[in-house]
């Protein structure tokens, strides 16, 4: 075994050791993931040892898969909760329930980083506490979130279901690296220091333990176990950083340990974009932050509406949210955790791709909560949760019209009180039976024929202007 | 994502090829309207995807042509021959609108000092106008998001803290170059806030006195044709001279604002504002008197409700309410977001084309600026707004913003400020 | 006014002897509430000792018997208040206390209990404060001299408090492992019996398999006496005792489940009315379960919202049986107890279920549904003779009996 004395070399192996593993590592949550899947497919074998296969279908809807394929007038099929096919020619089981999106829209549920309020008043224990029938985790289904975090848990929306709404816990570690803490800062330098030094002297014990039995295993002592986790890559490091500074300070600590930041705020983020993309990081954004440049800087600084999509073009992931994370009832409409989409609508405003503000609010925040091998697109065995509906999920008018988790509807909006009266869905695709309940449809032919123009094909994904105001009547 | 703006100028006439769109037949008067500039006069000429005109007519056209000639517009209909001498700007995907109107705003101190006395109830002697800081950030980015006028008013924290002024959000103006009207019209808080205050009076019966007392001092000052340094303004009120716009919310204060400017008090200019929570259970009486309604920042009620969502614009054009407009009540919310407002009342059930109404040429109605601004048509200023689509939707963003015929926002030049 | 009867037809139905001055009355109603089985227009009862000995319509009653006669009056069983604090000390505790008995706080001389009693209450439940598993209610009449005069019943039922917490669910899967536990004890301990019975050689011919056989006493094999706080578990598992879970939401009810798993006994469930409430979330799991709720008779609202609910007569039309309990655990509203009542059935309660909801079910609540509660042959004489319809709000108390004697009202034969 070396001993180290130069410090410059030291960081130069250090470095490339963390390369040697870090590097790869970059794709071992997934590979965890996959292993996890295999569990619970074991797991689902063992179900259906036991009860009959439940089948759902979504059939004729146009599915924006998530991926960017979109698929025109297809089909999802579940079974038992997980999506056993996407596509045109799928076979559906006589057995299988259906729901018909003729004319409507099919997109992966929407997954919220940070979520506040859904799961009730819960006493730490989510899977001992949730409130599977909280009003504020329909009125969040109703809104289009199947999945949210909170207090780093990731969870399902799992209405009126008690039963695995735990997804992932503790996937990331929140750290502290800023320059107004120089102190905190040097402290968590030295033990992103220790904990490599320590993995590499780790991986050097094994290989040479082969032919010296002998040889004495490193210690791990003093080796801070989330930091050697977040380089074993088994979680992700998450900080909230503005600052133009911090953030750079932050790019390079991760480039120096080869890991990936999660930097949540990211505000000055567009000023050192460049920076941020090669550090591999992700940015969790609120694109209507907004924080004035200071006067007397002459470089850039502030915020910018631009900011998810400079971030996106330099190679980092962007993840949308609201800046309330709550759910707002208090009369304030399109800030809260309700408004995800309207948000995301903003980061198109200042140029990102309407395919990458999607992925802002499905699988990139999927992918930081660990859980991207089961929610945030439309995939065959990933969970079986998508919502429907009446036109671009970014567009203002667009309301869900159904929302299915892991293959069960669980929010129709024609059958509940929240938002069934406005611009109810044409009665032709509603089934007869449902068109005679639905005492609202008929009260409002008014406004279901004004809404008509509105509901006119939103145009395709990518294209913007979506949807004009409709035409004002002529002459009287 | 979004193409360049391309800025043509032309000395030609594009008779060839502009077929002039069918949904919006030229009137005779229009035809052949563009005269050509005069020596030293500046013009310039917008041919957009869509021109919401905003006229009483609600005419649309798609493509559209602006025609500006110095401060004022001087055209806007369908495509048709452009004298020599103007500029054109050439923007085939972009849509022009007037420039948007705030009329309950804060922002003209640049934050949220300077907004009441906190010592009288009622200080109609006061205007807010002294308090503006021109061209202040809030004033620029609500500029680079398309609102160019605001009525900068006094908080609520007591009933009166005088009167609001009526400005412009030119990124470059001096005060003189900003304000449309000095005063534009009072401000009154008449609940929900100002009774917090037990030294200024705690109960709303009590606000309602005073705020009555008030305007019955003005109008015996009227009739006594005596000249009150105090009351000078307020004695414009109650004649309608000047409008006012009334901080209300709830069934009950809606109620009694409606009851109190509406009926007992028929020559004044009431503007109702916010009628937030419950205050849409009153919006049929507020129709049937035909009394203006400035709606937000709240644009929708839960907790009164009976568990469905009520959007507070659908709620109050379902009853028929005259004039819907929407504030932001900025710092509230944002200025820059003024659109959003109207954005979020036609998610939650108001038309599309009411909620652009209510924040272009309604708030101009509703205090009878409308002969300036709020509107795409000849002799009205030039305040115009080109957008990268449907003006209520977030994604659009705003492309150039000309304020009385000058640029005062562009994208490209002054980069994307929201 | 009242007289003195004869008439021709001796009942055939009393068997016992008559003795007018013993206790035997034959009371004559214009209409009988029997709760159980409908009204009985011109009731005639007889009580007897105690004890309700005949009800029926126009009975005959022997000569000699004393009658009350008052075809004016309507009698309903005396209203049962299951689940209460009135007349103690609140003091609340967040144990795990399964033997706790509220009794000991009892003051039989407080006022409060004369109160209630007037206005008809003839039965009381009183709980043990407190969170967790506080202790098991006791049975009362709200009269009498001493403690010992007072209880009914000193095993009502366990109060389990629970809410969506993981402490909660611990409290809950912990006390069963103790019965597992107490379980397995049980069975060494007779494995072991049955092995030295074995090894004396006296009980060859009996076997293991039939352990109960009672041929000798001393060879009777007792199981060993559970811990005092396992042992109202043990009872609840065996019907011996009954259990009252109180939550405040349907996610409680969902977690509650979670905690329970396959275990099966019987519990009833008080559910918190507070003004919002989502229970409706859950109408149909419960009702289908037919389950006893304890709730006040209150119109809730959709939380968050002004929407009205009706949770009482939704869970009674899903299947679930409705025992109120008064709003507020005061004197007022025990006296107001039956309009409130009947405000839920004027919005839409069934009738029927409403009267049960004051009686039959919160008796069944406190595991005396076979004693009392209704009208019926061989029930306790707990009788509440009103002027009118137990369910308008003018109706007065006439008389109250409680245990076959008049405590309340000015009866003359």
């Amino acid at each position: 075994m070396k001993s180290w004395i130069d410090r410059r070399s030291l960081s130069f192996l250090a470095f490339s050791a963390c390369m040697g593993f870090a590097l790869p590592s970059f794709a071992s949550p997934s590979a965890a993931q996959e292993g996890e899947k295999k569990e619970e497919a074991k797991a689902d074998d063992k179900k259906k040892e036991e009860k009959k296969d439940e089948w759902f279908a979504v059939l004729n809807g146009d599915v924006f898969t998530g991926t960017g394929a979109v698929l025109r007038g297809a089909t999802v099929l579940s079974k038992n909760g997980v999506i056993e096919a996407v596509g045109h020619e799928v076979e559906v089981p006589t057995e299988a329930k259906t729901l018909d999106a003729t004319g409507l829209r099919v997109y992966p549920g929407l997954v919220a980083i940070n979520s506040a309020g859904l799961f009730g008043a819960t006493g730490g224990d989510f899977a001992d506490s949730v409130d599977p029938y909280n009003q504020r985790m329909t009125l969040a289904l109703a809104s289009g979130i199947t999945t949210a975090g909170q207090s780093n848990v990731a969870l399902k929306l799992k209405r009126r279901d008690i039963k695995g709404v735990v997804l992932r816990e503790r996937y990331l570690a929140t750290l502290s690296f800023t320059n107004s803490n120089p102190q905190g800062k040097r402290e968590m330098f030295e033990r992103f220091d220790r904990a490599a030094r320590y993995l590499r002297d780790y991986r050097d014990w094994e290989e040479k333990k082969r032919d010296n039995k002998d040889l004495k295993e490193p210690a791990a002592s003093g080796v801070d176990s989330t930091v050697r986790s977040i380089l074993e890559g088994r979680v992700l490091a998450r900080f909230n950083a503005s600052n133009r500074e911090d953030l750079l300070e932050i790019a390079r600590l991760a480039q120096r340990f080869g890991f990936r930041p999660v930097i949540d705020g990211c505000i000055e983020g567009w000023t050192v974009a460049d920076e941020l993309g090669r550090a591999g990081a992700y940015a969790v954004i609120t694109p209507r932050d907004r924080r004035d440049k200071e006067e007397q800087l002459v470089r850039d600084g502030g915020s910018s509406i631009e900011n998810a999509a400079i971030l996106h073009r330099s190679g980092v992931q962007v993840c949308v949210i609201p800046s309330t994370t709550g759910v707002d009832l208090g009369g304030i409409a399109g800030r809260d955790i309700l408004h995800l989409p309207i948000e995301a609508g903003f980061a198109v405003r200042g140029g990102l791709t309407d395919q990458a503000a999607l992925e802002a609010i499905t699988i990139v925040p999927a992918r930081l909560l660990g859980v991207s091998h089961r929610v945030g697109s439309l995939e065959k065995g990933k969970d079986c949760d998508l919502i429907v509906l009446d036109g671009d999920v970014m567009h203002y008018q667009s309301l869900v019209q159904f929302t299915v988790v892991e293959g069960k509807l669980v929010y129709d909006k024609s059958q509940e009180l929240f938002y069934a009266h406005i611009r109810p869905r044409p009665s032709t695709q509603l089934a007869p039976e449902e068109r005679k309940d639905k005492g609202e449809a008929e009260e409002t032919p008014k406004e279901g024929s004004e809404a008509k123009p509105e509901e006119a094909p939103k145009e395709g994904d990518g294209e913007k202007p979506a949807d004009p105001p409709k035409d004002p009547p002529k002459d009287g | 994502m979004v193409s360049k703006l391309s800025i043509v100028a032309v000395g030609l006439s594009l008779g060839a090829c502009a077929a002039p769109h069918k949904q919006g037949e030229p009137r005779d008067a229009e035809l052949g309207a563009i005269q050509p500039l005069a020596e030293g006069e500046q013009g310039f000429a917008l041919r957009c995807g869509k021109v919401f005109t905003l006229n009483d007519a609600d005419d649309v056209f798609s493509p559209g042509l602006v025609v500006v000639r110095g401060s004022k517009v001087d055209y806007a209909g369908p495509v048709i021959a452009l004298p020599a001498g103007y500029e054109l700007v050439d923007a085939p995907e972009l849509w022009a609108t007037p420039g948007l109107i705030d009329l309950h705003s804060h922002i003209q101190t640049g934050g949220w000092g300077d907004i009441n006395d906190m010592v009288l109830a009622m200080n109609p002697e006061y205007r807010t106008s002294p308090t503006i800081v021109p061209a202040n950030r809030d004033i620029q980015r609500a500029c680079s998001a398309g609102v160019t006028t605001l009525f900068g008013i006094p908080g609520s924290g007591t009933n009166n803290s005088g009167f609001g002024v009526l400005y412009k959000t030119r990124c470059s103006g001096s005060y003189e170059g900003c304000v449309l009207a000095d005063p534009g019209g009072m401000k009154v808080a008449q609940a929900y806030n100002p009774e917090r205050r037990g030294d200024l009076g705690a109960t709303r019966t009590g606000m309602a006195w005073t705020i009555e007392d008030a305007l019955q001092r003005a109008q015996a000052a009227n009739a006594a044709g005596r000249d009150d340094k105090v009351l000078a303004n307020l004695q414009k009120v109650v004649t309608g001279e000047l409008p006012v716009l009334i901080h209300t919310a709830g069934s009950d204060a809606v109620h009694t604002t409606i009851e109190m400017w509406g009926e007992r008090y028929p020559d004044t200019r009431p503007v109702l504002s916010h009628g937030c929570f419950d205050g849409w259970k009153v919006a049929p009486y507020a129709a049937r008197i035909g009394i203006p309604v400035n709606l937000g920042p709240r644009t929708f009620d839960w907790r009164q409700s009976e568990g469905e969502w009520v959007g507070t614009p659908e709620r109050y054009a379902k009853a028929g309410a005259n004039l819907i407009t929407v504030n932001t009540d900025a710092p509230v919310m944002p200025q820059e977001e003024l659109f959003l407002q109207s954005t979020m009342g036609a998610r939650y059930g108001a038309d599309s084309y009411l909620m652009l109404k209510a924040c272009t040429v309604n708030p101009a109605k509703s205090f009878g600026i409308d002969d300036k601004v709020g509107s795409l048509q000849p002799g009205r200023h030039a305040d115009i707004v080109l957008w990268h689509g449907d003006p209520l939707d977030p994604r659009a963003s705003v492309e150039s913003v000309w304020i009385e015929g000058k640029l005062e926002y562009d994208r490209v030049r002054d980069r994307q400020r929201f | 006014m009242t007289i003195l009867t004869t008439l021709l037809a001796l009942a055939p139905v009393l068997t016992g002897p008559v003795d007018p001055s013993g206790g035997l009355v034959a009371i004559k109603v214009g209409r009988a509430e029997t709760v159980s089985h409908g009204p009985i227009d011109h009731a005639v009862i007889l009580v007897d000792n105690g004890k309700i000995v005949e009800i029926g319509a126009d009975l005959p009653v022997a000569r000699g018997i004393p009658v009350i006669d008052r075809p004016e009056w309507v009698v309903m069983p005396g209203l049962v208040s299951c689940y209460t604090r009135l007349g103690v000390e609140s003091r609340a505790g967040q144990e795990f206390n399964p033997e706790v008995s509220p009794t000991p706080e009892l003051n039989p001389r407080h006022p409060d209990y004369k109160e209630v009693l007037e206005a008809g209450v003839t039965t009381l439940g009183l709980y043990p404060p407190g969170t967790g598993v506080p202790g098991h209610a006791s049975a009362l009449r709200p009269k009498g001299k001493t403690v010992a005069d007072m209880v009914v019943d000193e095993d009502a039922y366990l109060k389990v408090y629970f809410r969506a917490n993981s402490a909660s669910k611990k409290l809950v899967r912990d006390a069963w492992t103790k019965v597992d536990e107490y379980d397995d004890k049980v069975k060494k301990a007779k494995e072991k019996w049955d092995k030295d019975n074995k090894s004396k050689g006296s009980d060859k011919k009996e076997g293991e398999a039939k352990p109960d056989d009672k041929k000798d006493d001393k060879k009777t094999f007792v199981p060993p006496e559970p811990d005092p706080k396992v042992k109202p578990f043990v009872q609840v598992r065996d019907g011996e005792l009954g259990m009252l879970v109180s939550i405040t939401q349907s996610a409680d009810w969902a977690h509650w489940l979670d905690a329970i798993g396959e275990r099966k006994f019987d519990y009833a469930l008080r559910v918190v009315m507070t003004r919002e409430i989502d229970m409706y979330e859950v109408t149909e799991e419960i009702g289908k379960r037919g389950l006893r709720m304890v709730m006040e008779p209150q119109i809730t609202l959709v939380p968050g919202t002004m929407r009205q609910r009706n949770l009482a007569m939704e869970f009674a039309k899903a299947g679930a049986k409705i025992a109120f309990k008064p709003r507020n655990d005061t004197v007022q509203d025990h006296v107001a107890w039956r309009r409130h009542v009947g405000e839920i059935v004027g919005a839409g309660l069934e009738r029927e279920a409403a009267l049960r909801g004051l009686t039959l079910e919160p008796a069944g609540v406190l595991g005396l549904d076979k004693q009392l509660g209704s009208l019926d042959k061989g029930k306790t004489a707990n009788l509440l003779f009103l002027s009118g319809d137990p369910l308008e709000p003018t109706t007065n108390v006439e008389a109250v009996m409680l245990d076959g004697e008049f405590v309340f009202g000015e009866v003359k034969e």
